[in-house]
């Protein structure tokens, strides 16, 4: 048993916790590689288990009261507080009523919520007179103290609105694709199930399409042959600036990212810059867009898939018998919109709120740096919520170098661990798995199968057959390795990995769902997806031939074949 | 003719006496005549609850109360049911009706090979209100027998009933009913097949719930049974959902009682494989006769072995989900496919 960056609320206590948890499962979809501890402890830790919770508690689910959590040597386990069988038949009345709206409306309720979430956000702005997003260095120590404090709350809002749409969905979803199988015989790993997902117009895919029009604004200013030759992405920014057409491109940039930059380079932590922060994290899709030429290649699929999907909506309306249609096609729609949520909510939500968390920690950082209160601005992100307080003001009389020193050991001995997939007993893990339907968004359970011989199994998630060279990738940052026809292994993947999707033949990931990011892009690109794979960023190596098939859920290293 | 009979054994009726011992004799006495296990026993003509009713004198009484006290919301539906259940139950049996039955029960106890057989009595309603009115289990002996009959008669009464019956505007003053006065069966498990999906309508899969014990734990719903999911065709079980069966009920003298299961049963399926095709074998004559979706009780025997340990307590036309709106339908989906017991075919989420 041991605190956790000092704080002991998710100590683990192998035996104890395992008396009253069947199963803790690793969440390696979210957690890889570990969160440095302000972010983990401040903002993942304290809000997410508990807007799981919530809204638990809010629609009255029968089955799970939500999750708990422990960290063990670096990774989030959760565990699903589980009703006993009279609680279930209590709640499960409420509930009834309380998960009505979502079915009968979900786009109705997302759309007000996000409305409300992004005012908040302004208000959070508008609250210190922020206006643009340099303006944070005019507030004093005490100021940007308290708008940490109220950003917590807006954070813990975003959670709350994230998870009380993220259970109802995962819900529809889930019940959508078991009685496609019960009714029709067909499940994720079906082409048709994946035509009936896609060509939804999400905000992901939107703001890829902005981008895609700054490079044709860049082409159409005659600056697409520097943006070709010039590789270094900050050089090319300082060169843009040398030219009147530059700079005129630089200020639409600029306008974009003060609108849309709020966006860091991995969406679920602070640590990691954003791209109003470093505009060149921006310039590899905008060179990509100007290398594929003018049109929006998704923009074509689309118009492809909204009518494939169209077709597959009759095809499968008329082979469910008649009597049955009724509620099929009720839940189909509310099962599209869900799926469309997850893709649309990332903007919102994650990448915004942490955007703005990015802007205000990287601000203490460096006024801490400036004063010697720490060596690096990005040794803030050992810190804790009371280290800030107690070092913020006054600035610069109370050092923390010994805080971030004997954290960043802790933390950089995680980093060595490969974490085991769960403890306690697997077997029960299918059962909870479908008491709490939600919690396939984060964890994966150890599927054996003894129908085939495979290096790994994983869920079938997008269907299809692909050979090809690995590439694995644990990190954003590194996307840029990323070449034309590889096949992407990764922990698991969120909105900044979209670009990745438009070069790549297959994807595999250690976790993750039905509803998770990597397989809705998959179904949408057309491309074979194997998830839940546990370990397969640890075990498959960079350059070695993979064959990933989609249909049965299993992957092969093809060994010897350099075909 | 038959009808002017107070008292007739099951095998006297047919699926078409509704009107004569209401709907659940008829149905039980179409069964015994096609040969199915049910067990022994007799039905109490909708007449008999006119003539007692009449014969003491309770319809009018009754008729000078509701003049009176003209009982509209539940507060005074609540009073009114107190009111008459007391006046009901204080007539005694007219002496034609109470010697009907008991000579009935005697000869019942004869054929079991027993002096006093113990037996259960359900009402029985022309049209079906499934649950409205009460029943009594493991009741021993005539006269015990005679005054419970009087108090299934007295529940329709019962609040519930009342209410119902002033909003649908309806007659207060009574609702002749028939009753089914039946062998009590040793059940080791007992439970419900529903013929088609009751959610989605889905005519290929037949349903089973049950637990240990009586059935009153599974038609009640207070306890979540193990399920069993039948392709309907091949009788091939699809699959198998443990249930936590927490609780049970089983005898006790002179009536039953609900008990927390102890830990060995909550954990096994109540019933075997091939106890689960046979009562699939049986929904499926059954809905074959009926020419309609069956929702039909059924009991394992103690102390007999398959088929003949499969006993049929009653059936009726099933009640899907057609009526419900999707959106009900969904939720209800929902709940059953998340939150009842082990997962479809795994590995798949």
């Amino acid at each position: 048993m041991a605190a956790v960056y000092g704080v002991t609320r998710f100590e683990f206590d192998e035996e104890k916790d395992l008396e009253n948890y069947a199963v803790f499962l690793a969440d390696v979809v979210h957690g890889t590689p570990p969160w440095r501890p302000l972010f983990f402890v401040e903002s993942w830790g304290r809000w997410v288990y508990r807007a799981v919770q919530r809204a638990a508690e809010q629609l009255s689910l029968p089955t799970t009261k939500g999750w708990d959590a422990r960290y063990i040597d670096g990774y989030s386990y959760l565990a699903v507080i589980e009703t006993s069988e009279q609680e279930a038949k209590k709640r499960e009345p409420v509930f009834r009523k309380r998960i009505r709206p979502y079915i009968e409306d979900f786009d109705a309720i997302w759309e007000q919520r996000k409305t409300d979430m992004m005012n908040t956000y302004k208000e959070l702005k508008k609250g210190y007179g922020l206006k643009k997003y340099g303006d944070i260095k005019k507030l004093s120590n005490i100021e940007l103290l308290d708008l940490f404090d109220d950003y917590m709350q807006v954070d813990r809002k975003q959670w709350g609105i994230h998870m009380e749409m993220m259970v109802p969905a995962y819900y529809l979803f889930g019940l959508f694709e078991q009685m496609c199988n019960e009714l029709l015989g067909f499940g994720y790993a079906d082409p048709l199930f994946a035509k009936l997902m896609t060509g939804f117009d999400s905000m992901v895919f939107r703001f890829n399409k902005k981008i895609w029009r700054l490079g044709n604004r860049a082409v159409e200013l005659g600056l697409g042959e520097l943006f070709r030759t010039t590789k270094d992405d900050k050089v090319l920014l300082s060169r843009l600036e040398d030219s009147e057409a530059g700079r005129k491109w630089l200020k639409e940039y600029y306008d974009f990212l003060e609108v849309h930059g709020w966006r860091n380079e991995r969406m679920l932590d602070w640590a990691t810059p954003s791209w109003i922060e470093k505009p060149s994290l921006g310039i590899p899709l905008i060179k990509v867009a100007i290398t594929s030429g003018g049109t929006y290649t998704i923009d074509e699929r689309r118009g492809q898939a909204i009518r494939e999907r169209e077709k597959a909506e009759k095809e499968v309306l008329d082979r469910v018998p008649a009597e049955q249609r009724g509620w099929f096609e009720t839940l189909m729609k509310a099962a599209q919109k869900a799926g469309y949520w997850s893709e649309d909510h990332n903007y919102y939500l994650d990448l915004y709120c942490n955007g703005i968390g990015r802007w205000i920690t990287r601000e203490i950082g460096q006024r801490f740096a400036e004063a010697g209160v720490i060596d690096d601005p990005e040794d803030v992100y050992f810190l804790l919520a009371d280290d800030i307080e107690k070092a913020l003001v006054p600035m610069g009389k109370n050092k923390l170098h010994h805080q971030v020193n004997v954290r960043k050991k802790e933390w950089e001995g995680y980093l060595e661990v490969t974490p085991r997939p769960y403890y306690g007993n697997i077997d029960l893990a299918q059962e909870i798995l479908r008491k709490d339907p939600v919690i396939s968004v984060a964890t994966s359970v150890p599927i054996i199968r003894k129908d085939v011989k495979a290096d790994f199994y994983g869920a079938a998630s997008s269907p299809g057959v692909v050979e090809g060279i690995a590439r694995v990738i644990v990190t954003e940052n590194k996307l840029a390795e990323l070449k034309p026809g590889e096949i992407l292994v990764a922990p698991g993947t969120s909105a900044p990995w979209t670009p990745a999707f438009e070069m790549i033949k297959g994807v595999i990931t250690d976790g993750g769902g039905a509803l998770s990011h990597a397989v809705i892009l998959a179904r949408e690109y057309g491309i074979p997806a194997v998830t839940g794979c546990l370990e397969a960023t640890k075990k498959i190596k960079t350059g070695q031939r993979v064959k990933v098939d989609g249909n049965l859920g299993v992957v092969h290293i093809l060994r010897n074949n350099k075909a | 003719m038959v009808s002017e009979k107070l008292v007739l054994w099951f095998e006297e009726v047919g699926k078409d006496d509704r009107e004569l011992v209401g709907r659940k004799c008829a149905n039980l006495g179409e069964m015994a005549r096609i040969g199915l296990r049910v067990p022994p026993g007799f039905a109490l003509s909708v007449e008999a609850y006119k003539d007692f009713m009449s014969m003491t004198g309770v319809v009018d009484e009754i008729g000078e109360y509701l003049a009176k006290s003209k009982p509209k919301d539940l507060k005074q539906c609540k009073q009114a049911s107190v009111d008459i259940r007391q006046i009901v139950q204080s007539k005694a049996m007219p002496e034609k009706i109470e010697k009907a039955i008991v000579s009935h029960y005697n000869e019942l106890s004869r054929r079991c090979h027993t002096d006093e057989i113990a037996v259960s009595t359900r009402s029985a309603g022309t049209v079906s209100h499934p649950g409205q009115y009460e029943t009594y289990l493991n009741v021993v002996g005539g006269p015990a027998l005679v005054d419970k009959i009087k108090q299934v008669w007295a529940s329709t009464f019962n609040t519930r009933s009342l209410v119902f019956r002033s909003r649908k505007k309806m007659p207060l003053e009574s609702d002749p009913i028939g009753i089914a006065v039946q062998k009590m069966v040793k059940a080791r498990a007992a439970g419900v097949i529903f013929t088609a999906d009751p959610n989605t309508g889905d005519a290929a899969r037949m349903i089973i719930e049950g637990n240990w014990g009586l059935g009153e734990s599974v038609v009640g719903g207070e306890s979540t049974p193990d399920i069993y999911i039948l392709d309907k065709k091949s009788l091939k079980i699809q699959e198998k959902k443990l249930g936590p069966k927490s609780r049970y009920v089983t005898f006790k003298k002179g009536g039953v009682i609900e008990k927390k299961a102890p830990p060995g049963k909550s954990g096994k399926f109540c019933l075997s494989d091939e106890e689960v095709r046979e009562i699939g074998k049986l929904g499926k004559v059954l809905e074959k006769h009926f020419g309609e979706a069956q929702d039909v009780e059924w009991a394992v025997e103690e102390d007999r072995l398959l088929p003949e340990s499969i006993i049929l307590l009653q059936t009726r036309a099933e009640l899907i989900a057609q009526n419900k709106t999707p959106i009900d339908q969904i939720v209800d989906l929902m709940l059953d496919r998340f939150s009842r017991g082990v997962g479809y075919d795994g590995g798949k989420m």
